[in-house]
């Protein structure tokens, strides 16, 4: 265990974009009702995939990986649609997804919002529709904000986050 | 022998089911207008899928078979629509009525069903486990998948080998290079292209790289998985580094698009430093965890596939070499003289899973070493002759088997058989005699793909 602490010590913190953090200080304080309010003050997210190639999760992932550490931004990932605010959804969404995409999203207690990652879910990676796939999301979900990329990396999926939470700032 | 794949495509004259095994391919001919095979499931378990995949894709009735449900075509699928069949030409569905599905269980006294997924807790692709439990104990487990069936293998039907590449490299995230690689091999042959070796080495550089990066992956997940957090901090930041490494040699982190026919100019130097730091980070890393007693109570004996069930199944990858069973593409010429040795293990639990990817991440930083080369190098691949071409890819997962038949220049029938196809039957036999709480840690030692299986 000593050994763990001295590599602990010598590796030190290597959590990247400080800034992120003085940004979610300045929404907070801007929006801070409106946090509150609506998000009882950190963003909890259920992540679905309707049918990606898992780059898209694996990016999700990431996001808890040291260099991101997410979670220091009061956004966390929770384990039930009953316990969050937004449901994140990446991939096509399949012909044996689509109903239980919709159970979880009923799942979601109001009010609710239903955030698209990743250029699957908006049809535009390159996977073209076929009898499987009951693409785009947009027309089965009030989608309230979209995140690109092919996968988004976990930087562009923070600044969405971050973003999306700013929209509010002009409600 | 090893069976690989089952198969079919259709042809003028009728239906052709192609079985392939590792030392020879067989191939029946069936009347069009009433389909039927004989199953070769008695003797290789591993069959059961295909022919059940065949079943909904073409209709293919499957004699003497001792499971008939569908496989891909879930409880609200039309009945009797055979997409594959070159008349169906849909894009569209609408849903039918919901037949239920009928899972296997065990009953008796106080046996009970756990039913886990199709969407699961984590951030983690959909796919479900049936359990039957007594108590703490699993009995029994069934996995259902295919929940994202996304028709990629009529979808890339029409298309040159070049347009239906982003497509291909997308089936898998976790596996991209393999792909692009395997269809690379499959483009070159077909256009009866030599690889110049600077660009094998490149590709085989990449490859390792992805391995690496899956394995870190896994390496933090299985101890978390067992309540050690500390291992999936460490371990995910090496995976992000090496995730940071692909991003500066391709432009993805990912390496989408990074197979083509030609290499960039490396600078080596920075890259050897940083294999150099890997290597070290490697040593630590397994040092420091070989010495956790409360970690290795939990890997071991834990989620056992015996030496036999692991060759009757026909596994592969990760799985097989760790109950012995030395498969690996990677067995061939050019790889030895790059430093590869093969790594197994004999007990086949989460530990000996565990011990593979350990010694392997080691194996794959000697290997890039030897394959770094700083040249530019370029092929010009010519026409593409029509013809059936298949390849074999070692991936992270294990053995990577597709097949593609041209005919006009364009995609008649594209097969791909990830290594998660095969391995994913044999999970259920490493329940029994465990707790459902070993579920996730079994699981994750496996680390077998969803969407790399649900094409
Ligand atoms: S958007 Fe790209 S990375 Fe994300 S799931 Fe789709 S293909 Fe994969």
């Amino acid at each position: 265990m000593l050994r763990f602490w001295q590599k602990r010590a010598l590796t030190g913190v290597v959590t990247e974009h400080r800034e992120f953090e003085d940004e979610i200080a300045q929404i907070r304080s801007v929006l801070k009702d409106e946090v509150k309010k609506r998000f009882a003050g950190s963003l909890a997210i259920r992540m679905v995939d309707s049918g990606s190639c898992n780059a898209c999760e694996a990016e999700c992932n990431a996001l808890s990986n040291p260099f991101y550490d997410l979670e220091r931004l009061g956004i966390r990932f929770v384990a039930s649609p009953r316990h969050a605010d937004v449901m994140l959804l990446s991939g096509v969404m399949t012909f044996n997804m689509f109903h239980h995409v919709m159970d979880a999203w009923e799942q979601i207690p109001e009010p609710k919002w239903c955030i698209t990652l990743g250029d699957c879910s908006v049809m535009q990676a390159p996977f073209t529709k076929s009898f499987a796939i009951k693409g785009p999301v947009g027309e089965h979900l009030p989608v309230a904000w979209h995140i690109p990329g092919c996968p988004p990396s976990p930087e562009v999926i923070m600044r969405g986050l971050l973003d999306f939470l700013r929209s509010f700032e002009q409600k | 022998m090893r069976l690989i794949a089952r198969y079919a495509v259709e042809r003028q004259e009728g239906l052709e089911v192609v079985t392939r095994y590792d030392e020879k391919s067989e191939s029946v001919m069936l009347d069009r207008q009433n389909p039927c095979v004989d199953t070769i499931a008695t003797f290789h378990p591993s069959a059961i899928w295909f022919e059940r995949k065949m079943h909904d894709d073409f209709g293919i009735k499957i004699e003497g078979a001792f499971d008939n449900r569908p496989l891909v075509h879930h409880e609200r699928f039309p009945k009797g629509v055979h997409p594959m069949r070159k008349e169906f030409t849909q894009t569209a569905l609408d849903f039918a009525d919901f037949t239920s599905y009928k899972f296997e269980a065990v009953g008796g006294d106080g046996v009970f069903e756990v039913a886990v997924g199709p969407i699961h807790a984590g951030i983690i692709e959909p796919g479900h486990f049936h359990f039957s439990q007594a108590g703490e104990d699993m009995l029994h487990q069934e996995v259902r998948h295919f929940y994202k069936y996304r028709g990629i293998e009529k979808m890339v039907e029409g298309m040159t080998l070049d347009e239906a590449k982003p497509v291909i490299e997308r089936i898998s995230g976790n596996e991209s290079v393999a792909y692009q690689i395997a269809w690379q091999q499959i483009a070159a042959q077909a256009a009866g292209a030599e690889m110049p070796l600077p660009l094998r080495r490149y590709h085989a550089f990449l490859l390792e790289l992805e391995r690496f990066i899956h394995h870190w992956t896994d390496l933090g997940f299985i101890p978390n998985d067992a309540g050690f957090g500390a291992a999936l901090a460490y371990a995910s930041r090496i995976a992000e580094e090496g995730r940071r490494m692909m991003a500066a040699l391709t432009g993805h982190r990912f390496g989408f698009g990074a197979v083509k026919w030609e290499k960039p100019r490396i600078e080596t130097q920075g890259v050897a430093a940083w294999l150099e730091r890997m290597a070290n980070e490697a040593v630590w890393f397994k040092e420091w965890i070989m010495d956790i007693p409360s970690l290795w109570d939990r890997f071991d004996t834990t989620g056992r596939l015996r030496h036999e069930k692991a060759v009757k199944y026909d596994c592969v990858g990760v799985v097989a070499r760790a109950c012995g069973v030395p498969v690996d593409v990677r067995l061939n010429p050019f790889y030895i003289e790059h430093g590869f040795k093969m790594q197994t293990q004999a007990y086949g639990d989460v530990g000996a899973r565990f011990k593979v990817r350990l010694a392997e991440v080691e194996n794959s930083i000697a290997m890039m070493r030897n394959f770094l080369e700083e040249e530019a190098a370029a092929l010009t691949p010519g026409e593409a002759e029509d013809g059936r071409y298949e390849a074999f890819v070692e991936s992270s997962l294990g053995e990577l088997y597709m097949t593609v038949e041209l005919k006009g220049g364009k995609i008649e029938r594209f097969f791909a058989r990830d290594p998660g196809f095969v391995n994913w039957q044999a999970l259920h036999l490493m329940m029994p005699g465990n707790i459902i709480a070993d579920f996730p840690l079994i699981n994750k030692s496996c680390d077998l793909s969803y969407a790399g299986n649900d094409l």
